[in-house]
């Protein structure tokens, strides 16, 4: 239970996480040309210290792509990867990880996967969502995770956190894929689910 | 001497004069780590402060610049430090993305800027600073010796207090 929030809605909220993943992972399939399989979502309104704990070990290194969403709804979407899982997500695109390109492919992928999860959310919303470049990082999980919590809902009690997993089958390369809408946003999200209040 | 770690999570602070006793911050980002010390009186005490203004907001003192640093403030003297004794050493305040938002400039600079106005106002110095740039650090105060040290993603620990001056 969360203070703030009732199980109804953070049901509604998973279900918008479910799908908006759902057509990032359809979306990353075609890209790599094989089946993606992904995690049921998770919904959770944590206190801003324990969001960061729910994510990870706080110095794991971690690769990170961030997608601003701006327009109807302030929100980031941030895409996880371990390093070793990067790699193997660089050898499926035909690229060394010491490749030059390798950020800005990296920062793509981010970026197909991210725009067709905003997409989704706009489409079931009704929101007019505008994603912005991708931007990538390779640094501690805490440090990503507490910044973008911070630049987002830094205001609010409870930090909202939607995420999932997308894992490429038979490889292993498993990356985590959140949603972290600003304090305004979220009540945005419930009023268009009629769930607000 | 019993060592133990005391993690200070995002929006907590903790003070402490138990000389076995470090004071820990993982993954500083945005967020800054405020280390106080009063080494005569063998007191430390450290803040994760992760907005730079409370504005009336109600999220725990330890959340914003200016609550923070007063609230340890006062936490420190509660344990026998004197507040002419404080200095300060601060680690984060990174960039690590930047967003088209209203702010129209940085959490981590804007919280580096706010940590530094309210030790100003305070008269509390700064010995050490290790803010800005675009990397994660992870910061540890010792409270035996007073001693500050701070580490970047994959990097090896780098102490910034008490440095060259050496302990008074």
């Amino acid at each position: 239970m969360s203070p703030y929030l009732s199980e109804l809605q953070l049901d509604a909220l998973r279900e918008l996480a479910n799908i908006g993943s759902g057509t990032a992972s359809t979306a990353l399939s075609s890209l790599l040309a094989r089946p993606v399989d992904i995690s049921v979502a998770t919904a959770r309104a944590l206190p801003f210290a324990d969001a960061v704990d729910a994510v990870g070990p706080a110095e794991r290194l971690v690769t990170a792509v961030a997608i601003g969403v701006s327009g109807e709804l302030d929100a980031t979407v941030l895409l996880l990867l371990e390093p070793e899982d990067a790699a193997v997500l660089y050898a499926l695109l035909g690229l060394h990880p010491a490749d030059v390109l390798a950020p800005s492919a990296l920062g793509e992928v981010g970026n197909i996967l991210g725009t067709s999860y905003v997409n989704a959310l706009s489409a079931m919303t009704g929101l007019r969502l505008e994603p912005e470049p991708p931007q990538t990082a390779n640094d501690m999980l805490a440090a990503i995770v507490a910044s973008v919590l911070a630049g987002r809902a830094g205001g609010a009690e409870l930090a909202l956190v939607l995420d999932a997993d997308l894992a490429v089958d038979g490889e292993d390369c498993t990356m985590a894929f959140m949603l972290v809408p600003s304090q305004e946003g979220v009540h945005e999200l419930l009023s268009r689910l009629g769930l607000e209040g | 001497m019993t060592v133990a770690e005391t993690m200070v999570r995002m929006g907590e602070y903790a003070a402490s004069a138990a000389a076995g006793d470090i004071l820990v911050s993982l993954g500083l980002g945005s967020c800054i780590g405020v280390a106080l010390l009063d080494r005569r009186a063998a007191v430390a005490g450290l803040a994760h402060v992760v907005l730079p203004a409370a504005e009336g907001r109600d999220g725990g003192a330890g959340k914003f610049a200016d609550t923070a640093v007063r609230a340890l403030v006062d936490e420190l003297c509660a344990l026998g430090a004197r507040r002419s004794g404080l200095e300060a050493v601060l680690v984060g305040g990174a960039s690590m993305f930047s967003f088209g938002g209203s702010s129209g400039m940085e959490v981590g600079l804007r919280n580096d800027a706010a940590v530094r106005a309210e030790l100003e106002r305070m008269r509390i110095p700064i010995a050490a600073a290790e803010t800005g740039g675009s990397r994660g650090r992870t910061v540890k105060v010792a409270v035996d010796g007073a001693r500050v040290t701070a580490r970047a993603a994959g990097d090896a620990d780098v102490e910034l207090f008490p440095g060259t001056k050496g302990a008074a």
